[in-house]
């Protein structure tokens, strides 16, 4: 055995340095990555362009095409479109909705980048966890972990399995086909999901109230513990007949229910009707309350509530309107005045349907309260209405941030762009990096999303944080280290049977992935351990195969490009994924050594 | 299916009247069951109620806001007594507690002077000049009361929908006048007006309760959202904002509870 020289030990002590940072948590992952790309040329471990060389490695820059792209998908709502009907299949129960979402990011993930699905779905996930409560947290350690493990169903659903026919070619082993790995990857995928939701609630991190406090959505509703909910209702033939006439603002004196928009015969949409509005028989109206009040609401005046929005669902969906909160800034116009001598919604079509102030929901006759600064307007209204309140500058709005104007229309521009990415991957076999550019450059010049919104949808952590640990790798490469620790280990182990020397070839590579990327990973392992499977008498294409799955097997530690990419987002701690990523480890060497015992008999 | 409230002044065969359209329509007929009502509710002698509804506030009641408070818990109980219909009211101040009420038929009964003295002269045996002096006292001390809590003058005929002076017309053509203009279709309950009772009957409850401590508020509700409106600074209704809350669980048919500041009190709050 070689002996271990300085820069070795110095290697094995930076990669002890990183990850005790990113369990102490003393200064956030990301730093530590950035930490690792000064740290290591000022030890002359690397060259200092090999530091940087992170910045604009294929991967790196394929996530942020990718993310671009997502970004383009997600303004024109066609993400939701698709999220949409499996959210609905799912229903409101969070378990059914991690299945539903989970499942589906994985099977996506088998044929594109793992890193591509999550980061198309991570928007419409926040969306979903925002519709139906469930925390952040909950939802995106489940799908991030499906989307790792959607890599393995077929041979180019992760970078390590597309390499792995191009490692065996030297030896002269018959290569793997596409779809060899699909009932190995398929199990994985159910063990990890089955993982999460039966003992979801144990290995999952508490929402903490830190969550909350950071994330402007959720303050929103914090703030407004009076939740309003949109519903659709529909006034039968008779609704006239025989009674006073019911107005707009009848009904939200009486049930303290927004009506938001409602049909005028024979077939006129009314968004945002003024307080003497009539009712009228027969005609749709989508009103925003809690659910207790618009049910009280429909029995006492005899309406049909229906399921799900219908007739306005293209007006009340996400991408057209929404809900933001207001501040009436100090020397605001608006001071001393009263909604009603406003009259928001004559001037600017938005409704308003609460007042904040000191502490305090006001929902009802908020339309003679004298505003003061400071005081909170809960808005509903078209974002496009929205957005020219916004510009008068009178009002403040807290959330969200910057109102976002969705283009559905572009919907044909950004599939077109991301199927020209695809082809250009599977058809042309282009490079990944070049490829999602072009489809991020092609939905930029289309207007899909201007270059301005593509720039602010890169998350920077993620990237640095995915650049500052490939000089790591290269480090541990180019010193040896990865060599000399995967010698070690097997001379260790002496002559074993196959499934032992399958199975420590599965937890070295898993350890080896954590730290080096996968495709590092298995770059260096495979050769080493098809040498070895020889010398062992056991199949060395199922101990390549073992290292081409079981560098999927990144669950500990936020390095794999999904966690780092999910871990901002859903506030996740290193700690979450140790202690989450440890039980789907476990199960994943468990799940795949049985797999391949079961399928391939050795 | 009405209401119907009858005031009088003191020997003008109002009560009579009353009961006599109360037997013919087989309705309810009341007048100090309210009182006791309130006293009971609210725990407080019944005199110090009448006397409440009687005389005038005194200088030191501007003080005290007692007979506010006095007048809350009689409106309360009046209005838990009428909600439900069929009701002949002939107690004090029917016509000014139930005045925002649209389908309350209001009566007045008058007599002639003379006849009401020598009514009280013979009831009280006591010479013409005496009962003369207390008939008037008494008027005057009514006008007094309704004027300065509710700014109207108890013989404005505008206040009422029907006038009836007992002299030439009997008390039996009166019961006859009275009677058909309950069946007109300006006094029929419908269900907006049911639930105006209802909301007027929490809104009633809810001052009520709030009234011993804060008695400078108006309650409105309008199907069970109640509004205390208040004219104390923001800084000062924290504890009347608590005790509102609290009432929330309390008070029966209420949905929502706010406390607003700082608004002129609506026309039609109590």
């Amino acid at each position: 055995m070689e002996p271990l020289t300085t820069e070795m030990i110095l290697v094995m002590a930076m990669i002890g340095v990183a990850v005790f940072l990113f369990i102490a948590e003393w200064i956030r992952v990301d730093v530590v990555a950035i930490l690792m790309m000064v740290t290591l040329p000022l030890l002359h471990l690397v060259s200092p362009k090999e530091a940087f060389i992170g910045l604009s490695s294929n991967a790196v820059v394929s996530i942020i095409a990718v993310i671009i792209i997502g970004a383009g998908l997600d303004k024109t709502g066609l993400i939701n479109r698709l999220v949409n009907p499996v959210v609905r299949v799912a229903g409101k129960s969070e378990k059914r909705v991690i299945i539903a979402i989970s499942l589906t990011v994985a099977v996506i993930s088998s044929f594109m980048q793992n890193i591509g699905a999550a980061a198309l779905f991570l928007p419409a996930i926040q969306r979903v966890s925002k519709m139906l409560k469930i925390p952040l947290s909950n939802l995106l350690m489940p799908i991030g972990f499906s989307a790792i493990l959607g890599g393995t169903i077929t041979l180019v659903g992760c970078s390590p399995l597309i390499l792995l026919n191009d490692l065996l070619e030297p030896f002269g082993l018959e290569p793997f086909g596409l779809f060899d790995v699909t009932p190995i990857g398929l199990a994985l995928v159910g063990s990890g999901i089955a993982c999460f939701v039966f003992l979801g609630r144990f290995i999952l991190p508490k929402a903490a109230k830190g969550a909350e406090e950071t994330d402007a959505q959720a303050s929103e509703t914090g703030s407004f513990p009076v939740l309003q909910e949109v519903f659709e209702l529909h006034t039968p033939e008779d609704f006239t007949d025989y009674r006073d006439p019911v107005s707009v603002g009848d009904l939200r004196r009486r049930y303290l229910v927004n009506v938001v928009a409602l049909t005028e015969p024979p077939d006129f949409k009314v968004l945002s009707p003024g307080q003497e509005v009539q009712v009228r028989s027969d005609i749709d109206l989508v009103v925003f309350g809690p659910e207790e009040n618009v049910r009280r609401m429909a029995e006492g005046e005899g309406m049909l509530l229906k399921d799900r929005i219908e007739t306005f669902k293209e007006d009340i969906e996400d991408s057209a309107s929404g809900i933001v909160e207001a501040v009436l800034a100090p020397r605001s116009a608006l001071t001393g005045k009263t909604l009603n001598q406003v009259n928001l919604q004559e001037r600017y079509n938005v409704t308003p349907l609460a007042i904040y102030r000191h502490q305090e929901t006001y929902r009802a006759e908020i339309g003679d309260m004298v505003l003061e600064p400071g005081d909170t307007i809960l808005l509903y209204g078209s974002w496009r209405n929205l957005l020219v309140l916004q510009k008068e500058r009178t009002l403040l709005f807290a959330t969200p941030e910057d109102i976002e104007l969705m283009r559905p229309e572009k919907a044909m521009f950004a599939g077109f762009w991301l199927t020209v990415a695809l082809v250009m991957i599977m058809v042309f076999k282009i490079q990944l990096s070049v490829s999602l550019m072009t489809g991020a450059l092609g939905m930029i010049i289309s207007r899909v999303l201007s270059i301005d919104e593509a720039y602010e949808s890169v998350d920077w952590r993620t990237i640095f944080l995915l650049g500052g640990l490939i000089p790591l790798g290269i480090a541990t490469e180019k010193t040896g280290t990865a060599a000399w620790i995967a010698h070690a280990v097997l001379y260790q182990i002496g002559s074993v049977s196959p499934i032992v020397l399958l199975t420590v070839i599965g937890i070295l590579s898993t350890i080896f992935t954590l730290v080096i990327s996968n495709v590092g990973a298995t770059v260096l392992l495979v050769p080493l351990v098809v040498n070895m499977a020889i010398a062992a008498h056991a199949d060395p294409r199922m101990a390549a195969l073992v290292v081409g799955l079981a560098t999927s097997n990144s669950f500990m530690l936020p390095t794999h490009q999904v966690n780092a990419l999910y871990m901002g987002p859903g506030r996740y701690r290193s700690v979450d994924f140790m202690k989450a990523g440890l039980l789907i480890s476990v199960i994943f060497i468990v799940v795949m050594i049985t797999m391949i015992y079961l399928i391939y008999g050795v | 299916m009405a209401i119907i409230t009858i005031s009088r002044g003191s020997y003008s065969k109002g009560k009579e009247v009353a009961e006599s359209v109360a037997e013919r329509l087989g309705y309810e007929c009341i007048s100090r069951e309210v009182l006791l009502d309130a006293s009971r509710r609210f725990n407080i002698p019944e005199m110090k109620l009448i006397r409440a509804i009687h005389d005038a506030p005194s200088i030191l009641d501007r003080f005290q806001h007692s007979k506010q408070a006095y007048i809350a818990y009689i409106r309360s109980a009046l209005i838990g007594r009428v909600k439900s219909d069929n009701v002949v009211y002939h107690g004090l101040a029917g016509h000014i507690l139930l005045q925002s009420v649209p389908h309350v038929l209001k009566v007045r009964i008058t007599a002639s002077l003379e006849d009401r003295i020598a009514a009280e002269m013979a009831r009280e045996s006591i010479t013409e000049t005496e009962a003369r002096s207390l008939i008037q006292k008494d008027d005057q001390e009514r006008r007094r009361w309704t004027k300065s809590l509710y700014g109207v003058d108890p013989w404005d005929s505008s206040l009422y929908d029907l006038v009836i002076r007992i002299d030439k017309l009997t008390v039996a053509d009166a019961v006859d006048f009275i009677c058909r203009a309950a069946g007109r279709p300006g006094f029929k309950t419908t269900d907006a007006l049911r639930h105006r009772m209802e909301d007027l009957d929490i809104a009633c409850r809810v001052k009520a309760s709030l009234v011993d401590q804060f008695f400078d508020v108006a309650v409105t509700s309008e199907y069970g959202n109640v509004i205390v409106y208040t004219k104390l600074p923001e800084r000062h209704i924290q504890k009347l904002k608590k005790k509102a809350k609290d009432l929330k669980g309390e008070i029966e048919g209420i949905n929502n509870l706010e406390v607003h500041a700082g608004l002129p009190y609506p026309p039609d709050s109590v």
